[in-house]
Parts: structure tokens; sequence; C-alpha cells
């Protein structure tokens, strides 16, 4: 414990860092199957409307001053992945409305409780673009302990998990909890988003969960593969992205992408260049 | 209530813009709704962030884009993500809807990078991200006039085309649409009209906009015609309420109009539900 007092701002956002580099991704491959990577986003903006009710309640009241953001912001994201879940029932034919559905309103509302709420800007922008200087000690405990909770979660039902991104129809036959597994897949999607807010930012974390894969899986010839390249590339555009934020003075979430954007761009190159050869 | 928009000249400005934005992003939408390209939306209007960036970014070293709106520059971004997203459609075969997502963190990440080298973290591009009442210039106004008799000129033009392919793909191809042409077309008059409802709405909000009211009028509208005039009906009521009570409660307009949109919505699934 006291050896993790020490640790300088600096180093604290690196191990965070490092831990999101390596759960995103890992989340992105079942989303990539699943053809949902898309619900990230969604689940992101919903945070947003989350993060927003927990400071603006935490300053409208002084007995509700002990919330904090971060898990308000989880709460909003699981119930937004909830309510996604019962749009698409109600648009049957029209099922790919229910994701700009809850996207748009959650940041809609997001909007309005920001601007009811008295924080300044400059604190607004570190929770929309991430910043890896305002990682405090509790933060990066939240961030280890609901990786550990996802890790944990993934490796209980991975079987199940893969079985129902391939196909859903065949897992129900073969007498798997469609439902059960399906809320834990919703809660691990909220686990991931809101731990990741804090050095990615809330915009930028579906960047996270889908970059990496959309490399990976330009190079990799199975499933296992899908999920080792995108974690390679995960951890690289993290440290890379950290790296060069640090020493040309630019926000951490967007260097962060853009090193995402040029290892995909990479991928896809070196996709061609072997198509080619063949 | 309504009255002090019309003794202020940027009030005036917003009242307008919106009005016109509460007409074309839904009529757009229905398009959109109706092909399932409903989350392009979101894609273009996170790229014209980027655009509007990179503009103020070359505003502080070059004087010429310091004078230049940076709506330009973000409808020129927009309609080259259009054109990525169809790219990476075919990078991409199996797994097409992979692009939308790409594009869409892509852009607000470059975007960002830009911002931070302008050093333009400020009250300036909450009203961008968020819009605002008060930020609608002449230029802008102008600009918007503009870009809404473009687009309704060529909705007038292609309306049958437009129709035909969002019914049948295969029936309209055969029957000799060029198809190419028109999605290309399409596309960029979505553009166009984000960088138009980006001054009032904000970024991160235009393409809510084009959806909701769309998903609400869908569950009224027995026809494609009162699809059409139920979206709009719903777009305008959310754009004059979501203003005016914006302006009087001092809140963000972009906010205020989507939240009174996912009201409507609300309200209209209910009503459907006991319906059936």
């Amino acid at each position: 414990m006291e050896l993790l007092q020490q640790l300088t701002f600096l180093e604290r956002g690196i191990i965070a860092g490092v831990i999101i580099g390596f759960i995103c991704p890992l989340l992105g491959a079942f989303l990539l199957v699943r053809r949902i990577t898309i619900i990230s986003e969604a689940l992101s903006h919903i945070t947003l409307t989350g993060i927003a009710a927990g400071i603006f309640l935490s300053q409208s009241a002084l007995w509700l001053g002990f919330i904090n953001p971060l898990y308000t912001g989880l709460v909003f994201s699981l119930a937004g992945s909830l309510l996604i879940e019962k749009l698409r029932q109600i648009y049957k034919h029209f099922q790919e409305l229910a994701i700009p559905i809850i996207l748009s309103s959650g940041i809609g509302l997001g909007a309005i409780l920001i601007s009811l709420s008295q924080g300044s800007y400059n604190e607004w922008y570190n929770y929309l673009f991430g910043s890896i200087v305002t990682v405090r000690l509790g933060d990066l405990g939240f961030i280890f302990f609901t990786g550990v909770l996802a890790l944990v979660i993934l490796i209980m039902f991975y079987k199940e998990l893969l079985s129902i991104s391939f196909d859903q129809e065949f897992a129900k036959t073969s007498g798997i909890g469609v439902r059960k597994i399906n809320f834990f897949f919703s809660l691990l999607i909220a686990l991931v988003i809101s731990m990741s807010m804090k050095v990615v930012g809330i915009l930028l974390v579906g960047a996270m969960v889908t970059l990496p894969v959309a490399a990976s899986i330009q190079l990799a010839k199975s499933f296992r593969q899908v999920v080792i390249f995108g974690i390679l590339f995960g951890e690289l555009a993290m440290i890379g992205g950290i790296y060069f934020s640090y020493h040309l003075n630019v926000a951490t979430g967007g260097m962060i992408v853009v090193t995402g954007v040029v290892l995909l761009l990479i991928a896809v190159i070196l996709k061609r260049f072997r198509t080619g050869l063949a | 209530m309504i009255s002090v928009f019309f003794q202020y000249d940027f009030l005036k400005y917003a009242l307008y813009t919106g009005l016109m934005v509460g007409f074309l992003a839904p009529f757009l939408g229905v398009f959109l709704v109706v092909r399932r390209l409903s989350l392009i939306a979101d894609a273009l209007s996170h790229i014209t962030l980027s655009g509007i960036a990179f503009s103020l970014l070359l505003g502080r070293y070059y004087g010429f884009f310091a004078g230049l709106n940076p709506i330009y520059m973000g409808a020129a971004f927009s309609v080259g993500g259009a054109l990525m997203i169809e790219r990476l459609r075919t990078v991409y075969v199996y797994y097409k809807e992979l692009a939308i997502p790409i594009i869409l963190s892509a852009g607000i990440g470059i975007g960002v990078v830009f911002i931070s080298l302008a050093n333009g973290f400020n009250n300036d591009l909450f009203n961008y991200l968020f819009g605002s009442v008060v930020a609608v210039t002449k230029s802008d106004f102008h600009l918007i006039i503009g870009i809404t008799i473009v687009v309704t000129l060529l909705l007038v033009l292609f309306y049958k085309e437009l129709f035909f392919l969002s019914f049948d793909e295969d029936q309209a191809v055969i029957s000799g649409i060029p198809r190419r042409f028109l999605h290309v077309l399409f596309i960029i008059m979505v553009a166009l009209v984000i960088a138009a409802s980006m001054r009032v709405v904000g970024i991160l909000l235009v393409s809510s906009l084009m959806t909701l009211p769309v998903a609400a009028a869908m569950r009224l509208a027995r026809g494609f015609k009162q699809m059409f005039v139920y979206a709009v009906v719903f777009g305008e009521l959310s754009v004059i309420v979501g203003l005016i009570s914006a302006f009087h409660l001092d809140l963000a307009p972009g906010g205020t109009i989507v939240i009174i949109n996912v009201i409507i919505l609300l309200v209209v699934v209910l009503l459907t539900r006991k319906r059936v």
C-alpha cells in the first residue's frame, strides 16, 4: 500500500492506461463478432449523463456529497444497455434505431445537466476527452477492481460468451441461459466503459474498444489471434499515445486514438501487401 | 415569451436557423432511417468536429483561415468522412458495420488533437459541442439559408428516385436509376445539413434531430408521406420549444431540443402501445 502511495501522477496514469489497453480490446473482440461494436459508443455517451447527474447531485444537496460520479456513470451505462435491449423489442423492424436513440438522448440529457451544474468547463473537458494527470489513487483503485471484475466475468463465461457471439440460436438450443449471459455481457460493457473513461475520455472510449480489433482482424486468422493482436495493438496505442501526448503536450485521449488510427492504417496496408504477394 | 426572440438580432437568427434546421433534419432523417443508415449521421457529425478543429488550428497560423467560417471546413470534412465510410465498407467486406464506429472514433480523436494543438479548450468549443442560442452570426445565417435552398431543391428534384431507392434498391437499379451517384448525392446532403444544424443544436446532438422525430413519426404514420409530416412537425415543435426554454432557463439549446424530442418519443411509444 505504501508503494502505491509513492507513485507519481504519471506512473498512476500509465498503470491505468496499461490495464485499460488490455481489457478494452478483449471486450472489443466479442463485440466485433457479435456485430455490435457501435454499442460501446452509445453506452459511453450515456455514461456522460451518469457522470453529469452524479456531479449535479453531489453539488445540489450536501448529504449527497459522497456520490462519486464514476459510480453514477456505471449505473447509467448499465441502465442504458438494458434500455437498448428493450428498444430493440419496440422497434422490431428497425432494431438499429435503438442505438442512435440511446446515444442522442444520453448526450442530450448530459448537456442539460452540464449546463445546470456549476463546474468549470475545463473539468468537463477532462471527462469528455480524458486526462492522464487527473488519475488519483482512488481512481486507480476503481480501474483496478473493475478491471479484475471484468476479467473474472470474461474467464468464467468465456465459453458461453463465445458460443452466443457466434451463433445465438445454437447457444440457446445447447442449453445456455442466453438471457443471463446477455445480462452479464451488458454488465461487462458497462464496467469496461466506466473504467476507461477517466484516462481516455467519454467520447473516446468507443475508439479504444473498436480500433485495435479492427486492426487485428485484418491480420488474424482465428478468434484467439484477434484477441491477442487486439491486445497488442491496444497496448501499443495506449503507451504510444501517452508518450506522444506527454512530449507534444496534446490531449491524451486524442493522441491515444490517433495512434490507434495509425496502427489501423498500417494493418490495412500490411494486409494489402500480403494479399498482393500471395 | 417568444416576443423576445424578435427584439434581438442574434435571437432572431437563432430562431430562423432553428426553424430551417427543424424542417431539413427530420426530412432527410426519414430517408436515413428507412435506408437503415441512421448511424451515419452520428459518424458524420463527429467528423465535422475534426473539420472545425482543423479550421480553428489553421486560423491561428494563416490569416485567410482566421476569416473563414469554420463551418465550411466542417462540411468539407464531413463529406470526406462520408466517402471514407464507403471506402471502408469495401475493406471490411465481412464486417461492414465496423466502418461507422471507426470513422466516428477517428473523427473525434483527430478533432481532440487539433483542438489541443490550437489551445482551443474554452467556452467556444462547448458551444460547438452542445449548441448555443447566441452563437449564430449573420454569416452563419446566410450560409444556412444557402444550404436550405440547395438541399430543398435537390430533394424536390430527386424525390422520386430517392423514394424508389429507399424501398427497393434492386428494383431501382434495374430500372436504370444511378445508385452510386444518388447515394453520394444523398450523403453530401446529409453532410451539409449537419453543418447547418451544428450552430444551434451542437455537433454531438445533430444526429438526434435526424433520428428521434423520425422514430416517433414511425410509430404513428400510416404511410410514407405521413411519416414526413409527423417527423417535420415533431422536429419543428422540439426546436421551437427547445430554443425558448433554453433561452429562459439558461440551458444548452441542443440539450433541451433533444430532451423534448425524447419526451415526444416516449409519449408516442406509450400511446401506440395502448392502441395495439
